[in-house]
């Protein structure tokens, strides 16, 4: 089998932003089913906290084409 | 950075072939394009910061003004017409309260219409009465009067007959009837004496 | 590509070289196709953006609603909203310029004649996060001092111990964390993405050319995967391109917010 390492600790780096992102539409999704009229301010602060998940997948990412040389 | 550069450096060197920013880690910016995104960068946000932010904004704030005085208008419209309404109503409230103060002046003056009449009437029927009274107290009186000289007259007779003597002094002959008639007078006085010394007197 | 082309019978997965592509010389200052693109996107995003503000309407034609859809987005859902009524009108300009350039180069990962992702490069995206960079750390000091500036960063009412790990930590992510995630965001959704289009395509192709009887017939999912893809990477352009103001409004709000 070949392959390479790095792409292993890629995947491993998307576990938590996998479950971070769930968890944040989660909770935007039934905010905006209580309040539909909120739903406006839940987006951008849906979105930031989104992208400050996915940040720790984009590093993984980033790391793994640095140390699949 | 260094450690990445140096790893870089060791990586180009052991392939060598493909030239070093072929196979570089591409997290490695390349200097031109690093060079070339801050000019382009440069460029457009000064070209957006002097004209077309600027234009954006100033478009933004004509609308902003173009509907502010569209609702300025409309304020001033409908202050007018609840001015308009508001003047309406009360000239139709001093109407009808003018109406109302005609309505009370003619029932008013009816009232007093009224009573002038009544009290005409009533001066009239007075002044009726007033005068039947006094033409009754005239004939009365004339009726005694007469009745007194005739009865004076009768009664001498009657006692010039009876007497047989001749009352020709004259004075003497008054004072006799006179003196009979104010008996006679007291002696009816008793009975019917209200209207006959009213009469007499 | 030219590796596929050349090696027929072996499949080469797409990787990282795919995306050196120099046109004119070689080396650290050779033109890129990159460069290409990220020039005529400047061009035309100038030329264009000139001519629909040349004459602005109160009441707006369609173009001009469009232009203002976009510029009201930016002004006021991410800047008026984010950094604040009092002060957001100078970063206008900045925000717009980073979304529209963004907006634009993401795109062209998709529209064909040109089919390549600027943002994939990172050079891009680091000179635009740089410009934030400058923005953010020049409006802190300006408006505290360097003194208020620094001392802005450890929140009042920690235990004088924890003050010193606090600074160090806070410094680091404002001088480099900050920066440093904001490129490689944009880099790495763009890369990434392109990566995985690449994919679908390259290996379609590799099995339609290739394959062996039915395995041919795989080559249809591949590239009904490659289209789902391209519409996904539309959002993507579109998302990452409002994510990177969103950043630097709120990079930018933080240096108003007056506690920490």
């Amino acid at each position: 089998m070949e392959g390479n390492l790095a792409i292993i600790g890629y995947g491993l780096s998307a576990i938590g932003p996998g479950v971070g992102i769930g968890l944040i539409f989660a909770a935007y999704v039934s905010g905006v089913a209580r309040q539909p009229e909120v739903r406006g301010v839940l987006q951008t602060i849906a979105i930031l906290g989104f992208v400050l998940c996915e940040q720790l997948a984009i590093f993984g990412i980033a790391l793994a084409f640095v140390f699949s040389g | 950075m260094g450690a990445i550069d140096n790893a870089a450096g060791v990586l180009a060197a052991e392939i060598g072939e493909g030239g070093f920013w072929e196979d570089a880690y591409p997290v490695i910016p390349h200097p031109g394009e690093l060079i070339v995104g801050i000019i382009s960068f440069a460029i457009l946000y000064l070209l957006y910061k002097r004209y077309v932010v600027p234009r954006l904004e100033a478009m933004l704030a004509e609308r902003q003004r173009a509907i502010e005085g569209g609702i300025e208008r409309a304020e001033a419209m409908q202050a007018e017409a609840k001015a308009a309404l508001e003047q309406y109503r009360a000239q139709l409230a001093e109407a009808r309260n003018e109406a109302a103060q005609i309505r009370d002046q003619a029932r008013a003056e009816g009232q007093q219409i009224l009573e002038e009449l009544r009290v005409q009437a009533q001066e009239e029927s007075a002044r009726i009465v007033a005068r039947g009274e006094e033409q009754i107290a005239a004939s009365r009186q004339q009726v005694v009067n007469e009745l007194r000289g005739q009865v004076g007259a009768l009664a001498v007779e009657l006692a010039g007959r009876v007497v047989g003597e001749s009352l020709a002094d004259d004075a003497r002959r008054q004072g006799t009837v006179d003196r009979f008639l104010d008996d006679l007078d007291g002696m009816v006085g008793t009975g019917h004496g209200a209207v006959a010394a009213e009469g007499t007197r | 590509m030219t590796t596929v082309v050349s090696a027929a019978e072996e499949f080469v997965p797409p990787s990282a070289p795919d995306f050196w592509q120099p046109l004119i010389g070689d080396g650290a200052f050779a033109v890129t196709r990159a460069m290409v693109v990220m020039v005529l996107v400047t061009i035309g995003l100038a030329v264009v953006m000139m001519l629909a503000t040349r004459r602005l309407a109160v009441v707006p034609g369609r173009g001009q609603f469009r232009l203002e859809g976009v510029y009201g987005l930016v002004r006021n859902s991410i800047g008026r909203d984010i950094i604040g009524t009092a002060h957001f009108r100078p970063y206008v300009p900045l925000l717009f310029t980073l979304f529209t350039l963004i907006l634009v180069n993401n795109l062209m990962g998709i529209i064909p004649p040109v089919q390549f992702p600027t943002m994939s490069r990172i050079g891009f995206p680091l000179a635009l996060a740089l410009g934030v960079y400058v923005v953010y750390l020049v409006a802190g000091v300006r408006r505290r001092g360097l003194g208020g500036f620094l001392k802005n960063l450890v929140p009042s009412g920690l235990p004088f111990w924890v003050v010193p790990v606090v600074f160090v930590l806070e410094l680091v992510t404002f001088l480099v964390t900050r920066p440093v995630t904001l490129t490689l965001r944009l880099f790495g959704n763009m890369f990434a993405g392109h990566i995985l289009l690449l994919l679908f395509a390259l290996g379609g192709e590799y099995l339609l050319l290739h394959g062996e009887g039915l395995l041919k017939l795989v080559s249809i999912p591949a590239f009904l995967m490659f289209f789902l893809f391209s519409a996904f990477e539309i959002l993507i352009s579109f998302l990452q391109a409002y994510v990177f103001i969103l950043l630097a409004s709120v990079y930018i709000a933080e240096v108003y917010a007056d506690d920490h």
